[in-house]
């Protein structure tokens, strides 16, 4: 066997010091979940728990079982109207063309860097006037606008990527606007479908504060809002907090772990010809 | 059959004008050819007849009916227009088979499995791509894949094929066979063809007219023989042929009271016959041209003979290229392998007299 040479042990030492870091705060936070109220404030969180409970799991469940339905809901829903309206105005963008077509795609991309904090008083009211206040609709109403523009930007470059003689071959071929992008531009998606679908899920579920305006009471709560309302206001039950946090994380965890792969695949698409 | 008519079209991008005032009747079951340098506008003007652009001015017609027309206000749609595009870069859609990617334009129509199935099969057959109906494109050759862009032109039996540049994408052998398939498809099918290309050698075989385009402005239209026997002007006879017709520049003087043309390093006594149309030339600047294989080569100083010295020596199989300068001027002469010529000595070019031609100094126009 060949030895590493000694910048190779050095770099592994230090890839070795920063996955530690990394991994430490998910390490206590989940040793944390699996002790009982007393081992908590007897032990360290880094150590494991002297006797193993799996309470504060079934607590934090309870609690948030609907929150997190209502999360699994909205952003499942909004997350796809997104990723297809965002696709439908790539499409346009980018092969369709028209007088002032550059101009609305750059009011898209403004959009993206519009903060959260900024349209939240006209948000609330428009959402009430449309009687969506505290819906689940409502969640998906402003979820999916709010993904439109980064989801059109995403859509917008892939496709440019696509042959301009594609598009004409399938209109010399009798394919009108519609059976273009049903025939030709959908089922060549895949990667930005994967991509924008990957950042929209996580985006839309670890987000708080339109969760926070828009839904304040049970109907409509969102998990990421019931996670905050786990602390307490007078004691502070570490190891259900620490349950609630990791059930939160785990569907964004699955998503990452099933298509992962092909979200790596998604971001290098393009950047070679192949 | 189908006739396309073009009538002052032209196209800008912007401050760009691509194709100007371009003028061409393209008869029915004809194989026509657009031929040009690149940015000669030839693929603009072809995307206007396939409607993929929109012309600024003029009209289009195919058959008896308007197609394009900006100042009336006309524009059918490419879907409409019932012509089949091959790109140059075959635009084969990749996520399809290859049946799938002929069936489709079937299957927009709306046919019948039965029927697309049937077509698919002839058409397949026909361009002996049978055994690869399954595959996707990535899994082709360039050939193979050229023919599936064929495939998926003719299986809608169209009335005109547009075909942009077919060929380029396709290593020199290959462009060569399918050149020689291309040309015996046309002559059993007999539709009506508009093919791009810049190669004039691909031009010469497959055309049965060619018109000649330089920065969107049509030079000549003619059947091949016309065009290298007799070349409207200095652009198309430096086009076609390779190596390239030899031009020299010279002057119309008189000598012994004879018309004769002053090229700097000889006098250029010209036959009788040409005499009398060079005395029609407005200008006393004229270019003197003629092909590589109409000289002789001759050790000795001959009548009308230029002196050049050997430059370089080419051997291409079955001819000897001699390239020759003569003070600021180079020339190609095409000799027979055996010829006795070594780098470095001087020879007496002849030319052929009867196939040398005069061209108008200033403007490049043809006087002989």
């Amino acid at each position: 066997m060949k030895f590493p040479k000694p910048r190779r042990i050095l770099l592994y030492i230090l890839l070795i010091l920063f996955a530690f870091a990394f991994v430490l705060p998910f390490w206590t936070g989940f040793t944390t979940s699996l002790k009982t109220k007393r081992d908590v404030i007897y032990t360290t969180p880094v150590e494991p728990p002297p006797s193993l409970t799996l309470e504060p799991w079934i607590e934090a469940f309870n609690i948030m079982e609907k929150p997190l339905f209502n999360s699994l809901i909205f952003t499942l829903l909004a997350t796809i109207f997104s990723c297809i309206i965002g696709s439908i105005n790539g499409y346009v963008l980018s092969k369709i063309r028209f007088k002032g077509s550059d101009l609305v795609f750059l009011f898209f991309s403004i959009g993206i860097f519009i903060p959260y904090q900024t349209v939240l008083i006209p948000l609330v009211l428009t959402m009430s006037r449309l009687r969506l206040y505290n819906t689940i609709e409502g969640l998906i109403l402003a979820h999916t606008a709010y993904g439109i523009p980064i989801c059109t930007l995403l859509f917008r470059n892939s496709y440019k990527e696509i042959p301009d003689s594609l598009i004409m071959a399938a209109k010399t071929d009798g394919a009108g606007t519609w059976a273009i992008y049903r025939r030709i531009l959908l089922p060549l998606s895949s990667a930005p479908f994967v991509v924008a679908g990957v950042f929209q899920f996580t985006s839309i579920w670890n987000d708080f504060l339109f969760g926070l305006v828009l839904a304040r009471g049970s109907e409509a709560l969102p998990a990421s809002v019931a996670l905050a309302n786990l602390k307490g206001t007078t004691t502070a039950f570490w190891n259900v907090q620490m349950a609630g946090a990791l059930w939160y994380a785990l569907p964004v965890i699955i998503v990452y772990l099933i298509l992962g792969k092909y979200l790596v695949k998604g971001y290098m698409a393009g950047a070679v010809k192949g | 059959m189908v006739r396309v008519v073009i009538k002052n079209l032209t196209k800008k991008f912007g401050e760009v004008v691509a194709v100007k005032n371009l003028n061409l009747e393209i008869e029915e079951k004809e194989f026509f050819i657009l031929l040009g340098p690149s940015g000669c506008g030839k693929s603009t003007a072809l995307l206007c007849v396939a409607g993929l652009l929109k012309p600024d001015e003029g009209e289009i017609w195919i058959d008896d009916k308007l197609v394009t027309a900006p100042e009336q206000d006309v524009y059918v749609s490419p879907q409409e227009r019932e012509v089949a595009m091959v790109f140059q870069d075959y635009a084969l859609y990749p996520h399809m088979t290859v049946f799938q990617n002929i069936a489709f334009p079937l299957e927009i129509r709306k046919k019948s499995k039965s029927e697309i199935e049937k077509r698919v099969k002839t058409t397949a057959e026909l361009l002996g791509i049978s055994q690869l109906q399954d595959r996707k494109p990535r899994q082709l050759s360039g050939g193979q894949r050229q023919r599936v862009a064929l495939g998926r032109a003719i299986v809608r039996e169209p009335k005109i094929f547009l075909m942009d540049e077919p060929l380029a994408n396709l290593d020199a052998k290959l462009r060569v066979r399918m050149r020689v398939e291309l040309k015996k498809l046309h002559q059993k099918l007999g539709t009506t063809t508009v093919y791009v290309t810049h190669d004039q050698v691909e031009a010469m075989s497959l055309g049965d007219r060619v018109a000649v385009l330089k920065d969107g402005i049509l030079q000549q239209v003619d059947t091949p023989r016309e065009l290298y026997d007799a070349p409207k002007n200095t652009f198309v006879a430096g086009f076609i042929g390779s190596p390239p017709m030899n031009m020299i520049e010279g002057n119309l003087a008189e000598k012994n009271e004879i018309l004769v043309i002053d090229l700097g390093v000889t006098m250029f006594e010209p036959p009788s016959w040409m005499e009398k149309k060079m005395k029609e030339a407005k200008e006393s600047k004229v270019i003197l041209g003629f092909r590589p294989e109409n000289t002789t080569l001759a050790k000795k100083c001959q009548k009308n003979a230029i002196e050049a010295n050997v430059d370089m020596l080419e051997l291409i199989g079955r001819e000897l290229h001699v390239h020759l300068t003569v003070g600021e001027c180079s020339f190609v002469a095409i000799t027979t392998p055996t010829e006795d010529v070594k780098v470095g000595e001087n020879v007496w070019m002849m030319l052929d007299e009867k196939k040398s031609h005069i061209f108008d100094g200033r403007t490049g126009e043809r006087l002989i």
